[in-house]
């Protein structure tokens, strides 16, 4: 079954996440190039369905929490109606953010290492013990993040053996020679393979444009710095960057919290605090400046659309009004983005709106893949529904069913164990109150239309908004031009020498 | 435990409700000794059918305040014929566009604003549609269901809005994609029988032609209550569930049951051989697919568990001899997929640059014959097992899931409770059935073999803007 996991990832994670990710910003309004031989059909609403008014009441379940005297923050969550467990250790500052700006992939090395040999096993004994437990393991360290995570889930008959093994794998890697310089063979080629997902395209580009030189905007390793990866690096990475007091350990599933907290003082013991303090790096001010950067991508059918503005950290007071925001302007099925360029003009399989707050500020983008041909029409429509929700007031309907939906979907998340504990890791993270996300619920209910158009107005920029567009620049850069002077970056993000192009036979569509 | 529909299956929304998460459940007593202490995974199963012939299967659970809402229809891509590919799918999307007393759209917005999920998958064997709800709104989601299997509104604007989102779709997940392509290939170099033989998302010129009386036909004759199961997991009373799917759904009328569908392969006598250029892939890829049986059967099983022992994990066999000793590949995956005819066992490795192909098609032909002569150890199907206990349990923990498995086994298998019996027919298989399958299925003149490579660099370097780094 895992190996499904391996494929889906090839093949469809690209796709996921450039549905999710794409935004396009509006500064200008441009002609509007609708595709005349399209009907559009517009959405309806009948409102003959029965609905229940009331919204859906839900205790949310507290993690047992304790602080073990090595420094490390314990959270246990308790669900026994599966067999299973999952454990998260949450490892900040050995993420990507704290790495030197030489070695991007040095954090992320040391944590996909881990799984690659300690001081009492090699790779495939750790590979052949996990799954032989009815378990399964994973780290990494992901581009953007602070931390570094390991994570572990499996039957609950098993898991002393396979906690140990976890904690083996934690505590005493030895990072061997002949598994980094595979490590590195493998990990090459895939940058190379990245390079051909627009998707990953946009997002390299839109953070470089955002963020510069801060550490956020490094999205992947280089072929130079892995190649400049030795184990002591990694080990030395290792000692300096994984420290208890600075770990959430965070567990959901069949265990039971009174037994459990006096083993993990035993099993943890000996990982002894450190000096180790983890000091945030502050992050750069929004673009004073809109820019629209093109990356050509040479037969490409679709456009991928990707825009937005810096906008909030994620314990910023107006978190609760950008998300309603979004709910509205483009979260999902039912928001403007989705039933106008989708439902109306076809012109997409999707679009969408996304917020990024973390502890740093991230931006919100919009955007999607359309079809080469309304390359302009789509940036039309992006601009129109930025403006719209800038300029004009949410009606009161329309906000009504936005925070609604966001308090719902809250209510149902809370089915899931693991995002229960996702919920009270981010709490913990943030040092946000314990009855944080008691409390949600009702602070999005007090999201009012002055305060979308309060946050619309400070935070959507069509003026300063960054624009990327991944596409056929033969068949686009014309129709980008529109929107501002173009930038043309490489695969690699940096800028192209881009003479010669309009004589390249524009690439054959695909039918 | 395993489906390789991924490639083969789409969703009307998002990639995300593209791989159905296989259910197996339940524990004999057959079970060695080290696992006989797991706790059996068994969920309440209740069955009905409708005077019109819709099958219901219900399954509470009050662990959450939630409840998920699964149509099954019996038809796919299986059931088109040449000429109107794709239409299976581009219908899916029709089934969101408004019937009698929903507006167009208004489902998605509807289940969006109380919360709730929606999607719809198609794929070569059937097309689904569900919803996760909070629980007091199931009354909503039975009102929209059952408003679309009695009325749908079929209009040519929704018709050619849709069929331009499928096209999108297209592109997006295929044209516009490295290796988005292959999939499609395969299926056509294996198959000879056209159920299998053409993709789900169909073709570009296909999509073009269907008309909209080809659309009003296609929903009278597989929309039909009769052709469908219908699956409610969740936080409810049964009695009452029963009465309130009666009350939407019993009056739509039965149709004349569709044509059964002709499933049977010729057997291959030769190998098939096909190299693709993409212009996308920046990596050489090789798939080797085998045609064998049918889903749920004995050797389906046996040849599903050698699947996990060549491809499942990091400690599988093919993982560590492709991945990790040799360093040939930078991945390697594989395993049968679940279909109701011939199923594929398929093999996939994602080349390192330079490497030749045919050097890993021959280590994974030698680990097959390793297979063929010397079978497999307990212990590696020991580790199958308990694998396949976690992937089933894992796969239980949402109402959503389990809605989705009952349905697909009630109209794939007729049998929903296959969800709780599934893993016992796991414990059944021996080192000596493995064997055997792997001799009697998995052979040379019986596989397909397609290399995809990435296009010539010349149209590349033509071009200003190059790859970036070069991998040597």
């Amino acid at each position: 079954m895992r190996f499904n996991l391996k494929m889906k990832s090839l093949i469809w994670i690209a796709m996921a996440a450039a549905l999710i990710l794409a935004s396009s910003a509006a500064w200008s309004q441009g002609d509007s190039a609708q595709d005349k031989s399209i009907p559009t059909s517009k959405v309806e609403r009948l409102n003959r369905a029965p609905v229940s008014k009331e919204t859906l009441q839900v205790k949310l379940p507290r993690p047992v929490e304790v602080t073990l005297s090595n420094g490390m923050n314990v959270m246990i969550l308790e669900d026994h109606r599966f067999p299973l467990i999952s454990v998260q250790f949450d490892i900040n500052g050995a993420g990507p953010l704290y790495e030197p700006a030489s070695q991007p992939g040095l954090a992320g090395a040391t944590a996909r290492l881990l799984e690659e040999g300690t001081k009492t096993r090699t790779s495939k004994q750790i590979a052949e013990q996990i799954d032989s437990l009815g378990a399964s393991l994973s780290s990494s360290a992901g581009f953007g993040s602070g931390s570094a995570t390991l994570s572990a889930s499996g039957l609950s008959d098993t898991f002393e053996q396979w906690f140990a093994l976890t904690t083996d794998v934690l505590l005493h890697p030895n990072f061997p020679a002949d598994e980094l310089a595979q490590y590195k063979a493998r990990t090459k080629p895939a940058l190379l393979q990245q390079r051909s997902q627009p998707n990953f395209l946009a997002n390299q580009a839109f953070n470089r444009a955002l963020y510069g030189e801060y550490p956020a905007a490094v999205v992947s390793a280089t072929p130079e710095s892995l190649d400049s990866l030795t184990p002591a690096m990694l080990a030395d990475w290792h000692e300096k960057h994984y420290a208890p007091q600075n770990t959430i350990l965070a567990i959901s599933g069949d265990v039971h919290a009174s037994t459990l907290i006096p083993q993990l003082r035993k099993w943890l013991g000996e990982w002894q605090r450190s000096k180790a303090s983890v000091t945030f790096p502050p992050g750069p001010p929004p673009a004073s400046k809109g820019k629209v950067f093109l990356i050509d991508r040479p037969g490409s059918v679709q456009t991928t659309l990707l825009m937005g503005n810096l906008a909030i950290e994620r314990s910023d007071p107006d978190y609760p009004a950008l998300i309603v925001l979004n709910e509205v302007l483009g979260a999902g099925s039912a928001s403007r983005l989705f039933l106008n360029l989708r439902e109306e003009k076809g012109y997409t399989y999707g679009v969408y709106s996304n917020l990024i707050a973390r502890k740093y500020a991230g931006p919100w983008t919009a955007g999607g893949d359309l079809r080469t041909e309304v390359t302009d029409g789509a940036m039309t429509e992006f601009l129109r529904e930025l403006n719209r929700i800038r300029d004009e007031k949410v009606p009161e309907d329309e906000l009504e069913a936005a925070r609604h939906s966001v308090i719902a979907r809250f209510a149902l998340s809370l089915e899931s164990p693991q995002q229960l504990i996702a919920y009270a890791i981010t709490r913990r993270t943030y040092k946000f109150p314990p009855d944080y996300w008691d409390k949600y619920p009702a602070q999005i209910a007090a999201i009012k239309a002055e305060d979308i158009e309060r946050v619309a107005k400070k935070y959507i920029n069509p003026a300063t908004m960054q624009v990327v567009a991944v596409g056929d620049a033969s068949k686009i850069k014309t129709v980008m031009e529109k929107y501002g002077p173009v930038e043309m970056l490489d695969a690699s993000g940096k800028t192209a020498n881009i003479s010669g192009l309009e004589v390249e036979p524009s690439a054959a569509a695909a039918h | 435990m395993r489906h390789f529909n991924i490639r083969c299956a789409f969703g009307l929304l998002l990639a995300l409700s593209m791989a159905t998460a296989p259910i197996g459940a339940s524990q004999t007593a057959a079970k060695p000794a080290e696992v006989a202490s797991a706790r059996n995974i068994q969920i309440p199963i209740q069955q009905v059918t409708l005077k019109n012939g819709l099958r219901v299967v219900l399954s509470e659970d009050h662990a959450a305040p939630t409840v998920s809402l699964c149509i099954t229809f019996d038809v796919g891509s299986r059931n088109e014929l040449p000429g109107h590919t794709g239409f299976a799918h581009l219908f899916e999307h029709m089934m969101f566009q408004g019937s009698q007393n929903v507006g167009k759209g208004e489902h998605l917005i509807l289940v969006r604003v109380n919360g709730g999920d929606v999607n719809g998958t198609t794929n070569q064997d059937s097309t689904n549609y569900y919803e996760r709800v909070p629980a007091n709104q199931l009354d909503m989601a039975l009102f929209l269901e059952s408003d679309r299997m009695r009325a749908l509104r079929i209009t040519p604007a929704n018709l050619d809005n849709q069929r331009n989102t499928v096209k999108e779709e297209r592109r997006l997940r295929m044209d516009n994609q490295a290796y988005g392509k292959t999939g499609e290939i395969i299926g056509d170099l294996a198959y000879d029988n056209f159920a299998y033989k053409h993709s789900t998302m169909g073709s570009m010129a296909d999509l073009d032609a269907a008309s909209l009386d080809d659309v009003a036909k296609f929903f009278k004759m597989y929309y039909a209550p009769n052709n469908a199961v219908l699956t409610l997991v969740g936080d409810f009373k049964t009695a009452e569930a029963i009465d309130k799917i009666k009350k939407y759904f019993e009056d739509i009328p039965a149709q004349p049951p569709p044509p059964t569908v002709d499933m049977t392969e010729p057997a291959q006598t030769q190998e098939r051989k096909t190299t693709v250029e993409d212009s996308f892939a920046r990596l050489p890829r090789l798939d080797i697919v085998y045609k064998t049986v049918p889903a749920n059967s004995p050797d389906w099983y046996a040849l599903d568990m050698l699947g996990d022992i060549l491809f499942g994990g990091t400690s599988s066999r093919l993982y560590q001899k492709l991945v990790k000793e040799k360093g040939l590949a930078l991945q390697v995956a594989g395993g049968i997929d679940m279909r109701r005819g011939p199923a594929l066992f398929q093999a996939f490795a994602l080349l390192k640059p330079g490497q030749d192909p045919a050097q890993i098609e021959q280590l994974i032909s030698e680990e097959l014959e390793r297979v063929k002569n010397d079978g497999v150890t307990t212990a590696e199907l020991e580790k199958v097992r308990i694998q396949d206990r976690l992937q089933q349990a894992e796969s239980m923990e949402s109402t959503v899931s389990r809605a989705r498995t009952l349905g697909r086994y009630a109209v794939y298998f007729h049998d929903p409770t296959l969800i709780n019996t599934m893993l016992a027919k796991y414990s059944d298989v021996t080192p000596d059935d493995i064997r055997r399958v792997a001799r009697q299925y998995l052979g040379e003149t019986q596989r397909t073999i397609v290399l995809t490579v990435p296009k010539a660099e010349a149209a590349q370097q033509a071009r200003p803007t190059k790859g970036p780094e070069d991998p040597r």
